[in-house]
């Protein structure tokens, strides 16, 4: 059975109560931060270790000079073809049963790889305890068949979670429905994410929103080319040395010298 | 020591030679640990992947320090191509491959050598400054931290391949050799196959350092002219 899930955000109909925020914290028991007013209702002002996803407040003026509000719930966007698990050494970064990405602490080692990879900037790090932190779309209560508490907490319906192609199709009828330059964001790219979008104007208005996010080629060069190359030329000067020494032989020096000093 | 054996190297060059090669093992056996996860119970030998980072991280400092005098001590020796004999030297490929009647003599190191050496030189200084933007990556734009990584990899296929053409060379394929790295003295047959030249001109010099020999027991060994 394909148990593989999508979240659905639909920028469209959040009022940027900013509920899905803090119960995100409340769920995964994540402390907050004193933060000062910098003239925006955006607080904290980015993803932390300890936010996990945060309403990107941004004021858009479109090109007949209106003035428009946009929201955007941010983070991680659990991929299909992960950077981040890609470059994790040490498992700590895997793919769920749900198609999600999630994450075993206790296996993190503080390398900071996945900050470097993730094409959307998602992964966080905590000094303190030298760990990754990012949203695991609340994999314990995916298992219990619960709603990730963001979702639950969500009171105009812009999130919802359910069967990756029932979403899916949900995303473009909600398009089709709305028109203009509304469009879905996620399905189309790192062999489609498991948070997608329905955005009311086109991606590049939205700030912080990569266009055109991919596994960096950085990472294939690294993991798919360089990695297996290591132990192929290793390899291959072991078996190319045996070979000399059975072929052409080693380098002896000569017997009858002068003088009896050495061999 | 038996009376007869040739001092090739003093203790100092061999402090540093082994001092780079244990600490290149061990950031070898540790990167392996961390670039592959069905290695990562290399980790488990050092108190988990956590220790085995930091064992990576710190023994790559004490590499970069002996990286620096291994390059002070032998560039001069190892370092530069001396034309035209290296170059008749790999037209033959030293007489490694195929059979040659006569090796082009060359100085202390062949070009065979400094290849060797150089590869280690260019490799070790990419492998310690990618390796210290790897450590404090968040201090760093994410668009260069990335191919620090490609870099540091590519290092490590080089350093890793050669490392074998290394242990080969030095042991049974050129018997007599490890002697020059263990206790430094080795036998004068040896260097007449391997490094006429050098010991041509030593001798001519007057600075070759015998073992049993009275006169040559005050210089000991430091023959740096």
């Amino acid at each position: 059975m394909n148990r593989e899930v999508v979240k659905l955000i639909d920028t469209t109909k959040c009022t940027a109560c900013r509920g899905c925020q803090v119960a995100c914290k409340q769920w995964n028991e994540l402390p907050g931060f004193r933060t000062k007013n910098r003239g925006s209702y955006q607080n904290p002002p980015d993803l932390q270790w300890n936010t996990w996803t945060l309403i990107r407040f941004q004021e858009h003026v479109n090109e007949k000079g209106d003035f428009k509000w946009i929201f955007r719930k941010d983070g991680c966007m659990h991929c299909t073809d992960a950077a981040c698990v890609k470059v994790c050494p040490s498992g700590a970064l895997y793919y769920t049963e749900y198609g999600t990405v999630g994450i075993h602490h206790e296996r993190c080692i503080g390398c900071k790889e996945c900050i470097t990879a993730c094409p959307f900037d998602t992964p966080r790090y905590d000094a303190t305890t030298d760990k990754i932190y990012k949203c695991d779309l609340c994999i314990g209560r995916l298992k219990a068949n619960q709603s990730p508490a963001c979702v639950l907490s969500c009171p105009t319906g812009a999130l919802t979670i359910g069967a990756k192609d029932a979403m899916i199709r949900k995303a473009y009828a909600r398009v089709k429905e709305l028109g203009g330059d509304a469009n879905v964001y996620g399905d189309k790219f790192v062999d489609g994410t498991h948070v997608i979008y329905v955005l009311d104007e086109k991606p590049a208005v939205y700030e912080k929103l990569p266009l055109k996010p991919s596994v960096p080629l950085s990472i294939i060069v690294w993991k798919d080319l360089l990695k297996p190359l290591s132990l192929l030329a290793a390899g291959g000067v072991i078996a190319g040395s045996f070979l000399h020494y059975i072929i052409h032989g080693p380098k002896l020096p000569d017997e009858d010298q002068n003088q009896k000093g050495g061999e | 020591m038996r009376k007869g054996l040739i001092q090739a190297t003093d203790a100092f060059e061999r402090i540093v030679h082994w001092s780079l090669a244990i600490s290149c093992l061990i950031l070898c056996i540790t990167g392996l640990g961390m670039m592959f996860q069905s290695l990562n119970f290399i980790g488990t030998l050092m108190g988990g992947l956590k220790s085995l980072k930091y064992v990576h991280n710190f023994t790559g400092v004490f590499f970069a320090v002996t990286l620096y005098f291994t390059i002070r001590m032998w560039w001069r020796e190892a370092g530069v191509f001396s034309m035209p004999e290296d170059l008749e030297w790999m037209k033959v490929a030293g007489g490694y491959v195929w059979h040659v009647d006569k090796v082009p003599e060359v100085g202390k190191y062949n070009p065979g050598q400094k290849a060797f050496f150089l590869a280690v030189v260019g490799c070790g200084v990419i492998m310690v400054v990618t390796g210290l933007i790897m450590w404090f990556p968040l201090r760093f734009p994410a668009g260069l931290v990335r191919w620090m990584f490609v870099l540091h990899a590519l290092g490590f296929v080089t350093i890793f391949a050669f490392f074998f053409v290394h242990l080969y060379l030095g042991t049974i394929g050129s018997p007599g050799s490890l002697p020059a790295m263990l206790s430094g003295w080795v036998s004068r047959a040896w260097l007449k196959k391997q490094h006429p030249k050098w010991l041509a001109e030593m001798e001519h010099e007057g600075k070759l350092v015998v073992y049993g020999e009275e006169k040559d027991l005050t210089g000991h060994g430091h023959h740096t002219a």
